[in-house]
């Protein structure tokens, strides 16, 4: 978020010498071009996604396209086995840690601020989370699993669930 | 009769994000898991801006608090940019109190080239440590890690959390490349993927990272970047 905004801020140039891609996009080429082969039986427990706000939302409204079927077609190649939480896409809600929140010492609003959160994802059932975020993913992983109930909910990065799915 | 033009006022820096417009609708307030928190309630931080109450904006906790998600920008009718303006105000702090590690990341970013301020040679050794340990898995044995590397197809920056203590969350990128058969590489310096001061409101030093990733693509003659996770 911050690099793209910046680039395209300070940096316009860069964008006519270098090419560029999120990491969703570079999955994506992977995938459709057959560079990597994937394995759906590798996730077989029910899971559902959490739209990160930077890849989602804010990109929408600062980049005009907001990252929302990109995840949940990468999803789609590894398991057949998941469920969107509602509401998501741009309507989604944070999982309390954006803006730099993890890093300030106010935790105990951090905690507060992911309730709705995590009624979210405990209303899908599911047993695995999928996040593209690094923020998100330690809020859920350390703050949110312990603080609400819900120690038995695997929290994993998307392109970990991508390389665990990998067919060498 | 002219019609009131509440869009082209005179703009300050905490009310130029069209806090004019705003018609007190409270649909911000409504959508905010952070409403209510320390009493934290967006519409009234948008009136306390229009109505130049920058002091009290500043000391506060609020904009602090909000993750700047934009959930608030996202439905408000009047395009008011409450995630700029919680940006701005946090800018305006004196950074020595700026809450928590963020000013201190950005401190150290600036010096060392990373969040968590680890010395070149520090990454160096754990990258290729990491790197050993990976290629002992099974499929990987030929794994090499691509430090510095000219005129690669794709360069990755690192999130400084994974080198300073979740290594083996860099793998599965990794094993993504090894198996799409990339041609990447990772700089040994200025490495960081992280902009914390996207997050203080600091614009030079967001720039002085951002032109650091720039320099990298350049020395290392690279395609493509990552934008980072």
């Amino acid at each position: 978020m911050a690099t793209r905004l910046g680039l395209q801020k300070w940096y316009p140039e860069f964008f006519k010498k270098y090419g560029t891609y999120t990491v969703f996009d570079l999955m994506i080429k992977y995938i459709k071009e057959g560079r990597i082969k994937l394995d759906k039986s590798k996730h077989p427990r029910l899971a559902t996604y959490h739209d990160p706000c930077n890849y989602g939302r804010k990109s929408e409204m600062k980049f005009g396209h907001g990252y929302y079927e990109e995840p949940r077609w990468i999803i789609d190649q590894c398991s057949d086995n998941w469920v969107d939480t509602f509401p998501n896409k741009g309507f989604q809600f944070c999982c309390g840690a954006g803006g730099g929140s993890w890093l300030t010492p106010y935790k105990e609003e951090r905690v507060y601020y992911g309730r709705k959160k995590a009624q979210q994802i405990k209303a899908t059932e599911a047993d695995l989370l999928v996040v593209s975020c690094h923020s998100c993913y330690d809020q859920f992983k350390k703050s949110l699993r312990v603080e609400y109930d819900m120690e038995d909910l695997e929290v994993k990065y998307l392109w970990a669930m991508v390389a665990d799915a990998i067919v060498l | 009769m002219e019609a009131l033009d509440l869009i082209n006022v005179p703009e300050t820096k905490l009310n130029a994000q069209q806090a004019m417009a705003c018609f007190t609708c409270a649909t911000c307030v409504s959508g905010c898991p952070a409403t209510g928190i320390d009493g934290f309630d967006a519409r009234k931080l948008v009136r306390m801006a229009v109505l130049g109450m920058e002091k009290e904006l500043i000391d506060a906790r609020w904009p602090w608090i909000c993750t700047m998600c934009g959930r608030c920008d996202y439905a408000c009718p009047m395009g008011v940019k409450i995630g700029d303006l919680i940006r701005n105000i946090r800018s305006l702090r004196g950074r020595e109190n700026v809450p928590g590690t963020l000013h201190k990341g950005v401190t150290a970013a600036l010096k060392t080239g990373n969040n968590f301020g680890i010395p070149r040679e520090d990454f160096v050794f754990v990258m290729k440590d990491v790197a050993e340990e990976f290629a002992d898995e099974e499929g990987f044995d030929d794994f090499e890690m691509p430090l510095d590397k000219k005129g690669a197809n794709i360069l990755c920056t690192v999130h400084g959390k994974l080198p300073f203590g979740q290594t083996d969350d860099m793998k599965f990128w990794w094993k993504i490349f090894y198996a799409a058969n990339e041609s990447w590489t990772i700089p040994s310096e200025n490495w960081e993927g992280v902009n914390w001061a996207l997050y203080t409101g600091d614009d030079s030093a967001m720039k002085t990272m951002v032109g650091r990733i720039v320099e990298n693509m350049e020395k290392l003659e690279a395609k493509n970047l990552l934008f980072p996770e």
